[in-house]
């Protein structure tokens, strides 16, 4: 198994810094998701590791027992990739270029695209695949290539809410048979939590939070990793707390302050309130018993579970 | 007319020859790299895609004459000015397509090819294979573009009988004489020599096409 360590890496485009990673390690043979918002450099930090980025400062280095310094990397891109030929040479591409010979390439192309669900599209146009067909060819080109470091770039990112449920259901399996050390970039706290061990919070360039995946969920200790893991931050008068997902109800409680409504959303047999709390928009489940405020009337919250953030 | 046909092959097939091994990789450069006047550059070589060949052939007169800068070489109404002159209106041609072909290549296949292992030769000769349609009519514009242009040829080569004289200019001269029917003869043979060196090419195109 390889590790990678991320040591003092700095990338700069146009002057500005947009990745700056003092420390970084990534353990071997785990699954590591790194989680961030838009421009938050996870594709820039994912590059990096695979050698596309140029680095102004610092070294990426692949931590394993073997002999072989070339960095040996799958890539599954953000958006599908393809050279215009059949599904069955884009798979088989990338073992010709490493030398494989032809037999074993016809086992792990036959391996692959059995375990992905793809064995069908195989004679298929390759750029002409509907968007789930070509993430999962892009699955299985990386499930090919028996790298010891898979680096996925928002594997379930364009696909339509179908499409989204049925590869979600089966890319732990497919992460389990890389069999290697997985990095998955995501902006989804739920992706990462399904697919991933650890977890890393990359905000503005910078990591703030890296670990087992449940520790940092369940404690974001500060207010931008508490957004980036979906959690409410709210600044009581003598404290800032984050509330996880649905940590909200309306009513009084022992953590509680009042919102003032923008306007009740109806959601066919349930009602969500939208509000603000000191500039923050804050949705609240309203449950069908409950009496629904009218646009401008300031009502009382509570947070039935909470996080003290520093 | 047999000679005036190898004639015409030699020297306009050299010259489209030259411009490919120039052009294609100049396109690419054009078309992947980032570089202070990247832009002025492509709007040079769109510029001189559409460039009269006898503005080109007057240009290489003056260069190759002798006593122009470069008369000592002597090359002046021979047929390697007259490859030269071409040379300079084919290049432009073979930059231009390349570079369109290479831009409409997902920006990411380079990035693909390094990860999956390939090296910067194997990447470019992939990425070549990747937009091979556009650089064969590449090929076909920029060689359809010097067989058939006549001032530069005129103007560089001197349209000397034994040596110079190609089937555009020998066109000219057989019509300036009053042989009508032999300059439409020229005329018939220059587009047949056309449409089978372009059917060749589409052949290999439309055999290639993903």
């Amino acid at each position: 198994m390889t590790g990678v360590s991320i040591d003092g890496v700095r990338v700069e485009r146009e002057g500005r810094v947009v990745l700056d990673v003092r420390t970084l390690t990534l353990a071997a043979g785990r699954t590591t998701a790194i989680l961030g918002p838009n421009g938050s450099g996870k594709t820039t930090l994912l590059r990096a590791i695979a050698g596309l980025e140029p680095l102004r400062a610092g070294s990426v280095s692949f931590d394993t027992s073997a002999a072989e310094t070339k960095r040996d990397v799958a890539y599954v891109f953000q958006e599908d990739v393809f050279l215009r030929e059949s599904v069955h040479w884009n798979l088989e591409i990338g073992l010709r270029l490493r030398g494989t010979e032809a037999r074993e390439r016809q086992r792990r192309i036959a391996g692959a695209a059995s375990r992905v669900g793809v064995e069908h599209l195989l004679e298929r146009r390759a750029d002409r695949l509907s968007g789930g067909e070509g993430r999962r060819v892009s699955l299985a080109r990386a499930l090919c290539l028996h790298a010891p470091v898979v680096l996925l770039d928002e594997p379930l990112a364009g696909l339509d809410e179908r499409g989204y449920a049925r590869l979600i259901d089966e890319l732990p399996r497919i992460v389990e048979a890389f069999n290697a050390t997985t990095i998955l970039v995501t902006h989804s706290r739920d992706e990462a939590l399904r697919l991933a061990n650890d977890l890393v919070v990359l905000v503005d360039g910078q990591v703030l939070a890296a670990g087992d995946a449940h520790a940092v969920a369940t404690n974001p200790r500060v207010a931008a990793v508490a957004e980036v893991l979906g959690y409410t931050v709210l600044t009581l008068p003598a404290r800032r707390i984050a509330v996880p997902p649905g940590g909200l109800r309306l009513g009084s409680g022992e953590v509680e302050c009042v919102m003032t409504v923008d306007r009740v959303v109806d959601l066919v047999g349930a009602a969500e309130i939208v509000g603000r709390v000191d500039g923050s928009v804050l949705r609240i489940p309203c449950a069908s018993g409950d009496a629904r405020p009218a646009s401008g009337e300031r009502v009382t919250i509570h947070a039935t579970q909470f996080s003290p953030l520093d | 007319m047999t000679a005036i046909v190898l004639r015409t092959l030699l020297v306009s097939g050299l010259a489209t020859l030259l411009a490919v091994l120039v052009g294609v990789p100049a396109g690419y450069l054009i078309a992947r790299r980032s570089f202070r006047g990247r832009t002025l550059l492509l709007g040079v070589v769109n510029t001189g895609m559409g460039m009269p060949p006898v503005v080109v052939g007057l240009i290489v007169w003056v260069m190759l004459v002798r006593s122009g800068p470069f008369g000592d070489l002597g090359l002046i109404y021979t047929q390697a000015a007259m490859v030269v002159a071409q040379f300079l209106i084919a290049t432009p041609i073979i930059i231009g397509f390349t570079a369109a072909s290479i831009q409409a290549l997902s920006p990411r296949l380079p990035d693909l090819l390094t990860v999956l292992g390939a090296g910067r030769v194997r990447t470019l000769w992939l990425l070549a294979r990747e937009a091979r349609l556009g650089l064969l009519v590449a090929v076909m514009a920029a060689f359809g573009a010097i067989v058939s242009e006549v001032g530069a040829s005129m103007i560089v080569g001197g349209n000397l009988e034994r040596s110079t004289r190609v089937l555009t200019t020998a066109i000219v001269t057989e019509t300036s004489r009053g042989e009508i029917e032999r300059a439409l003869l020229l005329g018939l043979v220059l587009l047949a020599l056309s449409f089978v060196v372009n059917l060749t090419l589409t052949v290999v195109q439309q055999r290639s096409r993903p």
